[in-house]
């Protein structure tokens, strides 16, 4: 079974300041894969350069054995590829509804609009009403559900608990396991150890560029100095 | 009294002509990021093809034909003078300043340099409070309105629009979600600039049509985004409107100069006390 994404060697920089050092990783498909490492340390960078909004100064990223190098940044959530940018990229003066349908070109499958509304009875009684006027938590579902209305194959997931009340934390991640059990690959970045822990099945640990250990969540809670090591924090 | 009103109702006429050209500025200000010093010069360039392709084909082939013309100029203006200068905000105040002097001096050299007026293509008056008032004055009015609000129909309700909006407020999240930010940037462009082209057509019969109009209303224009608050376009229409009335009030007791004058001071104003401008949390 090949890889649904593959990274090698990856390279970047902001300016001058090289942030990507040779990033190499790969997700299976139907994979959660988490990405973890202390602020600067070019995580976020790698999902920019993988969409191709940052510049890849060199390596390789294929998706479906397909290089993306050759797709322009746009056409790349149209290859299957989904995205929920830190900070969740909601478009707070478009509608609920807007934000959903947004960059589609064709009215998807009528299925998963209705799944989504379904899964999430707030989003359908607001979809008239500003995305800005959500909460937090509402506002990565609504994320989340966008995503899903491109039937992605894998979808990249910067922080999607960063900033959301604690109780609303677990409704985020049963989401996350959700999008997976619908055989989608993820990506996640997290910096809640927890939530990476529980969602993901392989973990890659990251230091200036690189990625520098890679583990499966139970390896990973075995090991209190790596952890302590790469994300300054204790199990 | 009677001048008074016939003033306000002229302000009203002009005001809303201004108005839609500073929503083609404010829409590719808020788009691309640029201040595009050349915007007055499009109102320009839309008054004199008006008045040229009025003389041969007639006013109301020229009102349709200028926009599209202005349309057509945006997108190869983007393409050739913005998109390459794109990253360097400073540096497209320079290109759309020599692009400015360009279409000021091409004007000069083909059209002349004198100035000239166009016979209103609606004739005559009808009595509005008193007074005897030019049909075609109304007819801008309600014409530059219709306009305007076609714009924001555009964007509220067509996929495009969304778009724009989109772009608008997140262009990396826009692109990772499939819309082409490029292209959605340069016909944005290309629509301010046939904003601006259809303002000009539209004024033609009741201004003089010369090379250097575009020099007036370029700050008028600047202004009104200020004072509406940038990114605002509904607050652009109503400081466009205000700004009108009170420079013609002013220039008719007083003189221009001193209309000038105020609308600085009226902006300083408001960038003191309201700096997001006077119509601040009403954009959407």
């Amino acid at each position: 079974m090949s890889p649904v994404l593959e990274v090698a060697d990856l390279l970047a920089s902001i300016g001058r300041v090289p942030v990507l050092r040779g990033v190499t990783l790969h997700v299976n498909p139907g994979e959660t894969v988490a990405l973890l490492g202390r602020n600067g340390v070019g995580k976020t960078s790698t999902l920019r350069t993988i969409l191709g909004l940052l510049p890849r100064r060199g390596g390789r990223v294929r998706f479906n054995d397909k290089d993306l190098a050759t797709l322009a940044a746009h056409q790349l959530s149209g290859e299957g590829i989904g995205y929920v940018p830190q900070g969740r990229g909601i478009f707070g003066n478009l509608t609920v509804e807007e934000n959903l349908f947004l960059g589609l070109r064709h009215r998807p499958d009528p299925s998963i609009p209705d799944y989504i509304y379904a899964r999430f009875p707030r989003l359908k009684e607001r979809r008239q009403q500003s995305a800005g006027t959500l909460s937090g938590g509402e506002q990565q579902i609504l994320a989340l559900g966008r995503c899903l209305m491109r039937s992605p194959r894998l979808i990249l997931l910067d922080e999607p608990t960063e900033g959301i009340m604690p109780k609303l934390v677990n409704e985020i991640r049963r989401e996350i396991a959700a999008i997976a059990g619908r055989g989608v690959a993820v990506l996640l970045i997290e910096q809640n150890l927890r939530t990476a822990l529980r969602l993901a099945s392989r973990i890659y640990l990251m230091e200036k560029g690189v990625i520098v250990h890679e583990a499966t969540p139970q390896q990973l809670s075995a090991d209190p100095s790596t952890v302590h090591r790469y994300l300054g924090v204790s199990l | 009294m009677d001048l008074v009103i016939a003033l306000t109702i002229n302000g009203l006429v002009w005001g809303l002509i201004v108005a839609l050209i500073a929503l083609g500025l404010s829409i590719i200000f808020g788009l691309l990021d640029i201040i595009n010093v050349a915007h007055g010069d499009f109102f320009m360039v839309g008054t004199v093809l008006a008045l040229v392709i009025a003389g041969t084909t007639g006013f109301w082939i020229a009102l349709v034909l200028v926009p599209l013309l202005g349309l057509a100029m945006g997108l190869v203006v983007e393409r050739l003078i913005i998109r390459p200068t794109i990253s360097a905000a400073s540096l497209t105040i320079v290109t759309t300043f020599g692009l400015s002097m360009i279409l000021q001096e091409t004007v000069r050299a083909t059209f002349g340099a004198q100035p000239r007026r166009m016979a209103a293509p609606i004739q005559g008056t009808i009595p509005l409070f008193g007074l005897e008032y030019d049909v075609y004055r109304l007819f801008a009015a309600a014409f530059a309105a219709l306009c305007i609000v076609a714009f924001f129909l555009f964007l509220s309700r067509t996929t495009l629009g969304t778009w724009i909006r989109a772009v608008r407020q997140d262009r990396e999240t826009a692109t990772a979600l499939g819309i082409p930010v490029v292209r959605v940037c340069a016909f944005t462009f290309g629509l301010g600039t046939a904003m601006a082209l259809l303002g000009g057509a539209i004024a033609a019969p009741i201004t003089t049509v010369e090379f250097r109009t575009g020099v007036d209303i370029l700050p008028v224009s600047f202004m009104a985004v200020v004072i509406g608050g940038l990114g605002n376009l509904k607050g652009t229409v109503a400081a466009a409107v205000l700004l009108a009335v009170l420079e013609g009030l002013i220039s008719s007791f007083a003189d221009p100069t001193l209309a000038r004058i105020t609308s600085l001071a009226v902006m300083c104003m408001v960038l003191l006390v309201k700096p997001r401008g006077l119509f601040a949390g009403a954009t959407r």
